[in-house]
């Protein structure tokens, strides 16, 4: 399956490893993903809130470069997901919006019809790949690994967008991990915001939040955490050390992105997952490869 | 107790959304229901558990009533309207808030007070701290200029957000979901509820600019963390971050700009870069007190999760400049 692949900006910076599992992973399963090189920011939640035009523009974009593939848009973060999927709902819902962000478009000679249809790496494994398939993939299952899934926010809410009553009743993550072998725990994070959107000019909210998160991850259980967000990832693995100093206690708790969690039970060598980019360390197998009881 | 779908079906054709929600339960059916009462009486503040029989069309507010009726004479909670507008019935139910008088009856009910606000007795809690907030917010149209005469010309277009705050009840229910609230005296944030009732007056075109400054330099605004905990907790269905919050933090980056820092430096890096360096926003945001992050951009940097030559000199890589251009060209917020 061919997919117009579109990173975000965290997953290019601070991040970089998710990038590099993803493209791993996704070759591995058959995903030929065709990067959109000249993508820009989707405007995150700050040019979102401040300049609408702009923010419409710059997500109509990069949908318009996936038009141009004739592809489905692939993301693997969850802020930039649900402002692709707002402005691609907002062009198909205000005329006067969608004829001025084509305008300006106009200009590197591009224009949007409307059709690109968004889906997250999350999505495409349960949708696209499916769990028989992922089972029949699975050479290393983990089996007994306790994982907490942390969803974050812009992948489960807002209620109207992605439909769930209670956000709470998002189980994508727990599904997949079950099909390669873990146990998935349930805590009070699950679905709770990490703080990032805020951190850049006041980290207090994020540490404090996100230290509640992985503490109750820990209490009940879980070995790793689980995250389809870099930016969830960020708060939780780039920030554990100012977390543990904030809570005066060690988490010592490993952050997976999901696309690290496939790999390593579809059998890719942990190295090629860049693993070893992390801040907490992540030493999960051991020699021999297995989950590490 | 199972799940009906037949007579939901039935019911959701005839228009009827609670009976429909209330057919995991049949007439007799017993509701085990804990409600969280108050220290009282030399008696510590517990989970006290109570047997309900469902009756048809029963809501939370149903089973309160009964408990009440039959259990507890003294067990405190509150509702006038029983129909979705006096907002005074709100509690949680299950872990999520909900008005106690639109909310079907579930087979088995854990219902406590609203978070974040002194609790009264049981399942009353205390409005005070949330009202004072809304009242420093000078909530009302203030003229600068003289009544032009009728008829106004106000365009649904100009009240497209107001208008949206204006259907809020006042509930509190998304001031208790509201995780930066749930942090206490940590940050100055308004909270949801308090923004949207700012929203009714401040994103009124009407109104006094200088006033509606002076709201929103109080309301904290830009620690809102856009999780979306309030949009799905409110009963009035409000898009509380998309229509309320945003336009709000719009605002003040025009009226008060040195509270949207953050945010006009983010717009100045993508316009400049294409995409994010979250170096440079960070930089930009804090100035001088990036000195304290020395230590920790030294850990970052040995696990190749910062790049300084990148963020001095630019991305080699090099987003073609037409993605900046969209903002760059079209000026500012």
């Amino acid at each position: 399956m061919k997919l117009a692949y579109y990173p975000g900006c965290s997953a290019k910076s601070t991040c970089q490893e998710l990038n590099e599992a993803t493209h791993v992973v996704a070759s591995s399963l058959g995903l030929d993903l065709v990067e959109l090189e000249s993508a820009t920011c989707t405007g995150a939640r700050e040019l979102r809130a401040i300049d609408p035009i702009c923010f419409h523009s710059l997500n109509v974009r990069i949908l318009a470069l996936a038009e141009r593939e004739h592809l489905p848009l692939m993301t693997i973060c969850n802020t930039c997901t649900l402002n692709l999927l707002d402005a691609n709902d907002n062009f198909h819902k205000d005329t006067e919006l969608a004829n001025k962000v084509n305008e300006r478009l106009e200009q590197e000679g591009l224009e949007y019809r409307g059709t690109t249809r968004v889906t997250h790496f999350l999505w495409v494994l349960l949708e696209e790949i499916g769990e028989e398939k992922l089972r029949q993939r699975t050479v290393n299952p983990l089996t007994d690994l306790t994982v907490a899934a942390f969803y974050g926010c812009h992948i489960t809410r807002p209620p109207g967008r992605y439909g769930f009553v209670d956000s709470r009743n998002n189980v994508a993550i727990e599904k997949l991990a079950r099909v390669f072998g873990c146990k998935p725990i349930d805590y009070s994070g699950r679905t709770e915001c990490c703080g990032f959107h805020t951190a850049a000019h006041d980290e207090r909210v994020a540490i404090r939040l996100t230290g509640q998160h992985i503490d109750s991850a820990k209490k009940n259980g879980a070995r790793a955490m689980v995250t389809p967000c870099p930016l969830c990832h960020t708060v939780l693995d780039s920030m554990q050390r100012e977390i543990e100093k904030d809570l005066a206690k060690k988490l010592d708790m490993p952050i997976l992105h999901l696309p690290q969690l496939v790999g390593l039970a579809i059998g890719i060598p942990p190295e090629q997952l860049a693993l070893q980019r992390h801040m907490v360390p992540v030493n999960l197998l051991n020699s021999a490869g297995k989950i590490d009881g | 107790m199972n799940f009906n779908n037949d007579a939901a079906l039935t019911a959701i054709m005839a228009g009827d959304n609670l009976a429909a929600r209330n057919t995991r339960l049949r007439e007799g059916d017993v509701i085990g229901v804990r409600i969280l009462r108050s220290a009282a009486n030399g008696k510590a503040a517990d989970f006290e558990t109570f047997e309900v029989p469902f009756r048809k069309w029963m809501r939370v507010l149903d089973v309160l009533n009964y408990v009440s009726e039959h259990f507890a004479s003294d067990l405190a909670y509150r509702w006038s309207c029983g129909s979705k507008m006096c907002g005074t019935c709100a509690v949680r139910m299950n872990g999520r808030e909900v008005l106690a008088c639109w909310e079907a009856a579930e087979p088995s009910m854990t219902i406590e007070p609203l978070r974040n606000l002194p609790v009264v007795r049981d399942l009353v809690v205390d409005r005070e701290p949330f009202e004072r907030k809304v009242l420093s917010f000078e909530p009302w149209v203030k003229r600068t200029k003289d009544y032009a005469g009728f008829p106004e010309p106000l365009s649904h277009k100009e009240m497209k957000h107001a208008s949206k705050a204006l259907d809020c009840i006042a509930c509190m229910a998304c001031y208790s979901a509201c995780p930066v609230i749930g942090l206490g005296e940590l940050t100055n944030f308004a909270g949801p509820g308090p923004l949207v009732q700012l929203a009714q007056t401040a994103l009124d075109p009407r109104n006094d600019l200088a006033k509606v400054a002076r709201a929103l330099e109080k309301s904290g605004i830009f620690n809102c963390v856009s999780c979306y905990k309030c949009e799905e907790a409110c009963p009035a269905k409000i898009p509380i971050v998309s229509e309320i919050i945003e336009p709000l933090k719009a605002k003040a980056a025009r009226v008060v700009p040195h509270m949207a820092k953050h945010a006009l430096a983010f717009h100045k890096v993508v316009a400049r870069r294409g995409r994010i360096d979250p170096t440079e926003l960070i930089v930009r945001v804090q100035g001088l007190r990036i000195l304290g992050f020395i230590p920790r951009a030294l850990r970052l940097l040995v696990r190749g999760k910062i790049n300084p030559l990148v963020s001095i000199f630019g991305s080699r890589s090099g987003i073609p400049a037409s993605g900046g251009d969209l903002l760059r060209k079209h000026g500012g917020p």
